[in-house]
């Protein structure tokens, strides 16, 4: 895996957002949601194969803009429920395990699909309404 | 494709100094402002400011890596202080819990007398 790959997928899904409209804050969460997601995936998931899967999707509406990202690897799974059980609480010192947290702290939108052994794809959101 | 995390030191006095970070603080990065800071605190450092007005983009390990720093001047009983933080990187750091022990502000001004650090 390429050092640093994460900025080059969030760079990558920057820019799709500046061609949507999309505010430089929305933009900057969501930099930060897919660069803690593909972390998840490079330190955590076990995948034998090295590699993590992106896909964007960026939609227009008359109302706003909306991009979605999904992050998959092909590792060991993880219980997400349990993950989120053991996390410390917003504000808490606490070094690790904060990489869920923050993304669903900078998305609107987070769901995972995950299955022991099966991988993990996480799908997280950014919209931004019109003001 | 890589993100080298450049830091300037400007020292003041025999107590004090000043962090400029540029680029992306993860593992890499964090490590190089931990190196950057022990070197001052082991030189008579007890007042720190980073700031980290060209850093743009952090991650949860760089984050973790500049808490053991924090933890580190506190057991020496010094004082570490940000400033210049994008809203995104504020947001994080106070998720993360840093803010708790660091404290965080606007400018570098703000920064440097609330911290006792004439430039």
């Amino acid at each position: 895996m390429v050092a640093d790959i994460e900025i080059a997928a969030a760079r990558a899904a920057g820019n799709l957002g500046r061609e949507l409209g999309m505010s430089s804050d929305a933009i900057d969460e969501m930099t930060h949601a897919i660069i803690e997601a593909c972390i998840n995936a490079r330190e955590h998931s076990g995948c034998a194969d090295n590699r993590i899967f992106i896909r964007f999707a960026g939609t227009s509406t008359g109302d706003g803009s909306r991009i979605d990202v999904w992050v998959t690897d092909h590792g060991k799974g993880f219980d997400p429920q349990e993950a989120r059980a053991r996390r410390p609480a917003p504000g808490q010192v606490h070094k690790r395990g904060r990489g869920l947290q923050l993304i669903e702290a900078h998305m609107d939108e987070v769901d995972i699909s995950t299955t022991e052994g099966g991988g993990t794809t996480i799908h997280m959101a950014k919209v931004e309404k019109k003001s | 494709m890589t993100e080298e995390l450049k830091v300037a030191v400007e020292r003041i006095g025999n107590d004090g100094a000043v962090l400029f970070t540029k680029g992306y603080i993860n593992n890499v990065g964090g490590e190089e402002i931990a190196n950057r800071a022990y070197e001052l605190m082991d030189s008579g450092v007890t007042k720190l400011l980073l700031n980290l007005r060209e850093t743009k983009i952090v991650n949860s390990i760089g984050i973790s890596i500049l808490i053991e720093i924090i933890e580190k001047m506190m057991d020496k009983g010094g004082k570490i202080g940000f400033c210049c933080l994008t809203p995104v990187i504020h947001k994080t750091f106070a998720i993360m819990g840093l803010a708790q022990y660091a404290k965080i502000y606007t400018d570098e001004d703000e920064a440097r007398r609330d911290l006792a650090l004439a430039s």
